[in-house]
């Protein structure tokens, strides 16, 4: 191949194997990467023999989709309802540590006119009984983030499909075996990133496809939401599960919400990748003086010492040489933001802007807008609005939680199934947007110092393909 | 390869969705052979706009020089914001005269817009030997959809107000607009006839306080009319009002100019080459009335025509703060 531009040695495989040569004696040329001297290196492990990847890879279709649920608390629970009233879908079995809560949930369900779940309980074990059922197809998880990774993995070997809250896994090594269990298994791993179908989010990305932002160059986003009062209830958190995880890890827990809609918007392993991160973190202040103003002596949280910053930033660069910023603070007090924003040669949007618009977004696009002012979003929400929000965002709105957000998520998720279709969201991008959780933990290590992200895709990340911004398409009949 | 020595527009008639191919011909960049009776031929093939989808495109080189061609490098754009894949191809064979090589890219299409749009995709490449020129590029818009029927029916900001009503203005984004009492003063009423560099123009014949201009973006607007200049009544937000329009004819072709206008008050009246048309005092103000003994104007500007052909549509420019009142053909 002549004339290459240099770039490593493992993208310029990567790039020329997944790309070829579409005529004979014709070379490529893709965008040098983003590779900082002194950024901690991502090994990359070499496939098995016979492992392929799972990139545009459909779902076998199914007639019906039937669903086991692990982890029955508040998002569990919920979430239980949602898949029981998607068209096609039934849910087959329940798991919950807590015996009880599998019982109510079933009940629940029968309530509403649904058939009775199999209930699965009492011992962190329970969850392997139930993957033993041969009349599950997706196995969806809400359980505390430390059984993400194990539950995961273990679904995918029993034969599901799985779509897990967020994250999927904590830890890189982790990753990259659901990334490698996922290709063996030839089952699908999704990150349940019910923001990526966000409405706001949907028409950014669609916004973004269309150009009107021009070459786009940066994106903010992240998850700031004041959860100290859950925090510290002795109810909302199973055994206060998510405050420990303060007490113990520096991590960017949970910023995928703001981060995975960003990097839709700039075709994040449809064509470029997030290549090196860098973190900062302010002091962990918020929890401890909640802790003194509103908790008795005798809680036991006063036997903790919180380690995580207030508010935990990743700069990441990505091969195509933007930045995304993303946030993560949960424990200073604060409205609620995802942040959603977007920039670029011709324009920016800002998600959260307060009260200028029944949107809550705000734009300043060339050549509508002039004069240094922004202008509501609402009209462009309207004009790029996605499919799946006009084909049932009566229904989300109606069903789900989260704004719709939802339902969308699980519509979507039972149509791509039925349908023997392609997934929006894969296992590469759910182990991309989960990787600033470990990485986080070890750039501030090292004082901030750049790590260099794993490529999940192995170097088809060069290659063009469709994704959240997907062609409309109808729900299979319900026979 | 077409060998249309301009752009050729096939207006599309079928369902939305038709594709109109505006094929142009390769235009070689550089400085030019003593004998540049043949040169580098650049084509691209038809692009699927039905998205969101990822299309495939095809780039054929063609050497039409005296030489053979070496060290070819073939790279492909699309619209702004259009990923593509790859950024470039190197072609390692030499091309003989009168050779083509054809390589392929992939673009990302974006869901259809409502209404008429031109894309415009944009091959370019580097050789040696050849025609010696070193660069070529080749370029195809395509386009869907038809202009809107008038101007009127492509207003979109609300220029003029009623001294006893201000509120729904927003000539300049910040809820300010024109008086239409003043305006009435110095002859500009609704529907009046205005005359300005030899077109016979009309002011908006709308009711004060609704849409009644437009803030150019790029529209593509319906209009009949042959001459030699079209002419364009209107004023500018901010210093920086000037843009390319782009005028497509009956047969399929199209001219480009660029005109411009003085912000509507303080910039010189004869800034971007502009003709002062109308000075009204003062402006309407979100809270009424105000701004007394300064002038808020309109002006008039004009790019050339072809006037052998009948004008066909015109695509405004991408500027919003170009605001036009109306545009016709002047002789």
């Amino acid at each position: 191949m002549p004339e290459i531009p240099a770039v490593s040695r493992r993208l310029l495989l990567g790039g020329a194997l997944a790309t070829g040569a579409l005529a004979a004696g014709v070379g490529t040329a893709q965008a040098a990467p983003v590779m900082q001297a002194g950024a901690v290196p991502a090994p990359m492990p070499r496939r098995r023999p016979g492992q392929k990847s799972m990139i545009d890879v459909p779902y076998e279709s199914h007639g019906t989709v039937r669903v086991g649920v692990i982890g029955l608390g508040n998002r569990g629970s919920g979430m239980t309802e949602g898949w029981s009233v998607v068209p096609g879908c039934t849910v087959t079995a329940v798991c919950d540590i807590r015996a009880d809560r599998a019982r109510r949930t079933a009940d629940r369900l029968v309530a509403t006119g649904k058939p009775r779940p199999a209930e699965y309980g009492g011992s962190d074990e329970s969850f392997a009984q139930m993957l033993e059922r041969d009349d599950i197809d997706l196995v969806y998880i809400a359980t505390p983030w430390e059984f993400h990774y194990p539950q995961g993995k273990a679904a995918m070997l029993a034969g599901k499909h799985v779509i897990v809250e967020l994250p999927i896994a904590t830890e890189i090594d982790e990753l990259w075996d659901l990334v490698d269990t996922s290709e063996r298994t030839r089952r699908h791993l999704m990150l349940a990133e019910n923001c990526s179908y966000g409405r706001n989010e949907l028409a950014m990305l669609k916004m973004a496809h269309e150009g009107l932002f021009g070459d786009i160059t940066n994106g903010h986003g992240g998850y700031l939401h004041d959860l100290r009062e859950l925090l510290f209830s002795d109810t909302y958190y199973t055994d206060a599960w998510r405050r420990l995880w303060h007490t113990r890890s520096t991590a960017s827990f949970y910023a995928m919400h703001g981060l995975a809609p960003v990097a839709a918007a700039m075709d994040i392993n449809r064509g470029d990748r997030m290549a090196v991160l860098r973190a900062t973190a302010t002091e962990p202040k918020g929890l401890a003086d909640y802790r003194e103003r509103f908790m008795p002596r005798s809680h036991p949280s006063w036997k903790e010492t919180y380690v995580n910053g207030d508010l935990v930033t990743c700069l990441i660069d990505t091969a195509k040489g933007r930045v995304i910023r993303a946030e993560h603070d949960v424990s200073s007090p604060r409205p609620y933001s995802r942040i959603n924003s977007l920039a670029g040669s011709r324009g920016i949007f800002e998600d959260y802007a307060g009260v200028m618009s029944t949107s809550g977004g705000r734009i300043y696009v060339e050549p509508d807008h002039g004069g240094h002012s922004w202008r509501a979003f609402d009209a462009y929400r309207k004009e790029f609005d996605h499919w799946l929000w006009r084909k049932i965002g009566d229904d989300a709105a109606n069903n789900g939680g989260h704004g719709g957000m939802d339902y969308v998520l699980q519509w979507r998720t039972v149509q791509l199934m039925r349908a023997g279709l392609v997934p929006d969201i894969d296992v590469y991008d759910s182990a991309a947007w989960c990787s600033p959780v470990p990485l986080s933990v070890k750039s501030l290590a090292a004082g901030g110092r750049p790590v260099e992200i794993p490529d999940f895709t192995r170097g088809s990340w060069v290659n063009l393909r469709m994704g959240l911004d997907s062609r409309a398409s109808e729900m299979p009949p319900v026979a | 390869m077409r060998s249309a020595r301009v752009i050729t527009l096939l207006r599309a008639t079928a369902a939305a969705g038709a594709v109109l191919l505006v094929p142009m011909p390769a235009v070689a960049a550089g400085p030019q052979p003593a004998s540049a009776a043949a040169k580098t031929e650049v084509s691209i093939s038809p692009v699927d706009l039905q998205g969101p989808a990822i299309s495939a495109v095809k780039v054929t080189v063609r050497n039409a020089g005296p030489d053979r061609m070496r060290s070819l490098k073939v790279s492909f754009a699309g619209p702004v914001g259009w990923a593509v894949q790859p950024a470039e191809r190197s072609v390692n064979d030499a091309l003989a005269t009168g050779q083509a090589v054809q390589t392929e890219f992939r673009i990302q299409v974006p869901e259809q817009r409502p209404g008429f749009t031109v894309r415009t995709f944009t091959a370019a490449v580097t050789y040696k030997g050849g025609d010696g020129a070193g660069s070529a590029t080749g370029t195809l818009s395509q386009a869907t959809g038809e202009p809107v029927a008038n101007l009127k029916a492509a207003y979109n900001s609300v220029a003029i107000t009623d001294e006893s009503n201000t509120a729904p203005g927003d000539y300049d984004g910040e809820g300010n607009s024109f008086s239409a009492q003043k305006l009435a003063a110095v002859g500009l009423t609704r529907g009046a006839s205005v005359s300005a560099l030899g077109a016979k123009l009309t002011w908006p014949d709308v009711p004060s306080g609704t849409e009644d201009n437009v803030s150019s973006a790029g529209q593509a607007v319906a209009l009949s009319g042959q001459g030699s200049r079209l002419v364009f009544l209107g004023s500018g937000i901010g210093s920086a009002a000037t843009g390319s329009a782009t005028v497509y004819y009956k047969d399929g072709t199209s001219t480009r100019g660029s005109f411009g206008f003085p912000n509507w008050s303080f910039d010189p009246a004869d800034a971007h080459g502009a003709t002062l048309v109308a000075s009204s005092d003062g402006r309407n103000r979100p809270s009424g009335y105000g701004n007394a003994g300064i002038a808020y104007r309109v002006f008039a500007h004009s790019i050339p025509l072809d006037a052998a052909k009948p004008v066909d549509f015109v695509v405004l420019p991408s500027n919003g703060g170009i605001h036009v009142f109306d545009m016709a053909v002047a002789p």
